[in-house]
């Protein structure tokens, strides 16, 4: 059931004569606290917005005010280009999650959780300190409504953690990580603490490599930004002659390559059950066993076969809705852990982490990507690495996935959550640059 | 004037209920803004208008801050974030000030924007053949500010900034800036620029090494941004240890005289006051070189004798205030453009920096230019492609031997510290830095 005041606002513009009319209203409160220089800032946000995309045959606007919905709102001229809008579609069942409805983190426990991270981290490694905590867990509702029968309600749950840390040694970088859950009481502070004391050991005492190649263990932290650098392949309507070039016949990785992306993800962040435009969610294989299946493509982009794939991301009540994925990630049935994985690298590198943006050659031929990690010899660590570049062919990275391990993780990389387990993969270089 | 109508004296007395120890500090942040968008043509939807008003109340005590931001201004949104931020059930109901009328009522309208879109192809046009133009998409956008803070022991009056942003994406580049008015010189200078970038597609980038690079007004202004700026405000010297043990440091060159002047900026977004209401002052950050006030917000300087307020700027009402510059003023040399490119063949003349990064914990300083131009015979000549300049902080401001003599508005620009992105503005002059590391 469609919001009175939503209702008001569509036959206030319906008065005007706009034909196609979408209102979205959204309303969150969050608790932040930032940690630096031993001052906490604690703070509680209510934030409450809407938006309006309307036009007629002529032009269009987009209209955006803190607030609730105002159907006596001083509507602008609509200019540009005219306004095409989705029509409602059926809605597959949903459940919403259950832990929606958690309270949000109280102000203590905030603090409790920095500084349990703090002082697990001096326990993994002495000397180590914060310097940077930055925590948010927050809730939200939206609604949105439109001249096209779309009527559809959802609500979100997400905190976040971005931790910046700096090891004993005043000369060596410090080290980041941005973390994102469902709620804040699933961040562990001693699995926290242990991912920011690898980093700092490794920036402390990693040594460049000049050149090596050999079986490489890419962990979740280099694979996530390495498919997330490579969106253009999966997301919009130019994605299949990108990935037309990149293999014969529609083979563009390995057989164990099976890429997905899905807003329905159970236990994702970002589950949902239609996306920023009231377009239905649901599970997309874009790449399967190796084989290019198709992109992810808005309601608007879907043309000839392609059917819409409910990707549309509304970030907040002032933005845009832009296409995007939701969760997108590497499917794997492995039973195999880490640490077997690990253990069958005779002569290897394990890399924990990238320390930049990947750089990808026009036309996705190349790319480079800065890493720290292990050197592995026997499948146990002989040495650290850092200052070195994990470089390749983009085909090379698809198409040398060996095996993968059980562990999916899902990173907060471009808006979307992206997901990958550990994987072992041949054919790519270690070099001193890029 | 928004704001003028708010009850102050009752806004001061509710706040003073929560500040209830002698060293507390407590106030209320007012804030409307709107936004209005003019997208690259044949995008939809059409005009974009985003109008927020919004509050926040905030308490300092004991190192601590708690803040309450709400979207929307009235007394029942003020008397709840005041409940949020008090840190003990007050004895009496807090007053309900009155705020005034906080709605939008008139229709969003920028007329200058619309015709911005032709103007800008027309001076374009008289920079290169029609054929060889780019493709380009150009987004303009007006932005307006309303801000008012009634603390506990200090109230400012309303506050207005008014400006223009302008991006410009085409293939293999993009250029960005901020203007105070649209005129004509204004659409000239995206124009020149936005041709220079595109000229530069496919020139070869200078090789690695170390060279002498004369850097342009605009190219100097966010290098002092990044370097002496970033490097001095009081949370990023936190990081490293206390704040004012910067001070008397000889950070850079004799050369360099840097102020922050938000009260000397551009007409348009002069400011009197800061975001947390206190007055704004010409702070000198470096006098021939020499660290004299960093830059502070009121939590830093409740902890210091040496460092002033007055620098403090909140991203939005849902954002703490932090120190950051407003406008950056650099002191004029004796030299002309003639002597800062003498003697400096094989090196690189860089008139605007697309970017630039400070890493705060090592000092790493890295500025990435567009395009530039070799220096032959004592002016800027052949043309070269994609550059970067890079150095440890302190090294690179060391090597600045001499500053120009012409002194103009220029590099202003999106400030994108902690993800809070904030306009700045700078007005600065050529400079001439002797044996600096240049990489393509």
């Amino acid at each position: 059931m469609t919001s009175e005041i939503l209702l008001d606002v569509l036959d206030a513009l319906a008065r005007r004569h706009l034909d196609e009319v979408e209102v979205f209203h959204k309303k969150g409160r969050s608790r932040t606290l930032r940690l630096e220089g031993n001052m906490p800032i604690t703070s509680l946000r209510q934030e409450e917005g809407w938006a309006v995309r309307a036009g007629d045959g002529r032009g269009s606007f987009f209209y955006t005010a803190s607030g609730p919905p105002r159907p006596d709102s001083p509507w602008p001229e609509p200019t540009g280009k005219p306004l095409r809008l989705p029509s409602a579609r059926p809605v597959p069942s949903w459940t919403a999650p259950l832990d929606l409805d958690a309270p949000l983190l109280g102000e203590n426990e905030a603090m409790h959780l920095l500084q349990g991270i703090a002082r697990a981290l001096a326990e993994e490694m002495p000397g180590a300190r914060l310097v940077r905590g930055y925590l948010e867990d927050g809730a939200s509702d939206q609604e949105l409504a439109s001249s096209r029968e779309i009527a559809a309600r959802s609500r979100q749950r997400a905190a976040s953690l971005f931790l910046e840390a700096r090891g004993p040694a005043q000369d060596t970088p410090s080290v980041s990580v941005l973390l994102a859950e469902r709620e804040a009481r699933r961040f562990l502070p001693t699995t926290v603490a242990r991912r920011l004391a690898d980093r700092l050991l490794l920036a402390d005492r990693g040594e460049p490599l000049s050149r090596d190649r050999g079986d490489l263990l890419l962990s979740h932290g280099v694979v996530a930004p390495l498919l997330h650098a490579l969106s253009p392949l999966w997301v919009g309507p130019d994605a299949p002659a990108l990935a037309r070039a990149l293999g014969d016949q529609g083979r563009i990785a390995a057989r164990g390559f099976t890429l997905v992306d899905d807003g329905r993800f159970a236990h994702g962040i970002l589950q949902a059950p239609v996306d920023g435009e009231g377009v239905p969610t649901k599970r997309v294989v874009l790449v399967e066993e190796g084989m290019y299946r198709r992109p992810l493509v808005s309601w608007r982009q879907a043309t000839g076969r392609l059917t819409p794939s409910g990707c549309s991301r509304r970030f907040g009540w002032r933005d845009l809705p832009t296409p995007g994925p939701t969760h997108l990630y590497l499917e794997t049935d492995s039973t195999t852990g880490v640490g077997e994985l690990l253990g069958s690298l005779s002569r290897g590198y394990y890399l924990l982490a990238t320390h930049g943006s990947v750089k990808l050659e026009p036309g996705f031929k190349r790319f480079a990507v800065p890493v720290s990690g292990f050197a592995i010899e026997g499948g146990r660590p002989t040495g650290s690495i850092s200052g070195t570049w994990l470089v390749g062919t983009v085909s090379a990275f698809l198409k040398g996935l060996v095996t993968a391990a059980r562990d999916l993780t899902f990173s907060p990389l471009g808006g979307g959550m992206i997901g990958a387990p550990t994987l072992l993969v041949k054919g790519l270089e270690l070099r001193h640059r890029p | 004037m928004p704001f003028s109508d708010i009850d102050a004296p009752a806004v001061n007395r509710a706040l003073c209920q929560i500040a209830d120890r002698p060293d507390d500090t407590a106030d209320a942040y007012f804030e409307r803004l709107e936004e209005i968008e003019l997208p690259p043509q044949g995008s939809e939807p059409g005009l974009r208008t985003r109008r927020e008003s919004g509050l926040a109340v905030r308490l300092l005590r004991d190192g601590r801050s708690w803040l309450a931001g709400r979207d929307g201004i009235d007394s029942e949104r003020f008397g709840d974030a005041l409940r949020r931020v008090a840190r003990a059930l007050p004895s009496a109901p807090y007053p309900k000030p009155d705020l005034g009328r906080n709605h939008w009522l008139d229709t969003p309208s920028a007329p200058e924007l619309l015709d911005l879109p032709e103007r800008f192809l027309r001076a374009l046009q008289s920079h290169g053949p029609k054929d060889k133009l780019p493709d380009i998409g150009l987004t303009v956008r007006r932005h307006r500010r309303w801000v008012r803070v009634i603390g506990s022991h200090l109230s400012s009056s309303t506050e207005h900034e008014q400006f223009y942003s302008v991006a410009v994406q085409m293939a293999g580049g993009r250029f960005g800036n901020l203007y105070e008015t649209l005129d004509d010189p204004a659409v000239e200078q995206m124009a020149a620029s936005t041709a220079r970038i595109a000229a530069a597609r496919g020139t070869e980038s200078p090789s690695e090494g170390r060279r002498t690079c004369v850097l342009g007004p605009a190219a100097t202004a966010v290098l002092l941004h990044e370097g002496v700026a970033h490097a001095l405000e009081a949370d990023i010297l936190a990081r490293g240890g206390h704040p004012e043990a910067a001070i008397g440091i000889q950070m850079g060159s004799p050369e360099l005289s840097v102020f922050d002047d938000p009260a000397g900026g551009p007409e348009s977004v002069r400011r009197k006051a800061d975001d947390e209401g206190y007055p704004t002052s010409r702070r000198c950050l470096l006098r021939a070189g020499v660290v004299e006030q960093p830059i502070c917000d009121a939590t830093w300087a409740r902890r210091s004798d040496l460092l002033l307020p007055g620098g403090g700027r909140r991203g939005d009402r849902h954002d703490a205030p932090g120190p950051r510059s407003t406008h950056l003023d650099l002191v004029p040399g004796e030299v002309g453009t003639k002597e800062l490119l003498a003697d400096a063949d094989g090196g690189l003349y860089l008139p605007e920096a697309d970017r630039g990064r400070l890493d705060p914990m090592t000092g790493q300083l890295t500025l990435h230019f567009a395009y530039g131009r070799l220096i032959q015979d004592g002016v800027p000549g052949a043309p070269v492609g994609p550059c970067a300049l890079h150095g440890h902080v302190a090294d690179l401001l060391s090597r600045v031997v001499a500053v120009g003599r012409e002194h103009r508005t220029a590099g202003a620009g999106w400030c994108a510290k902690s993800g809070i992105l904030m306009p700045v503005w700078a007005s600065a002059c050529e400079i001439r830095l002797d044996d600096v590391e240049v990489f393509p």
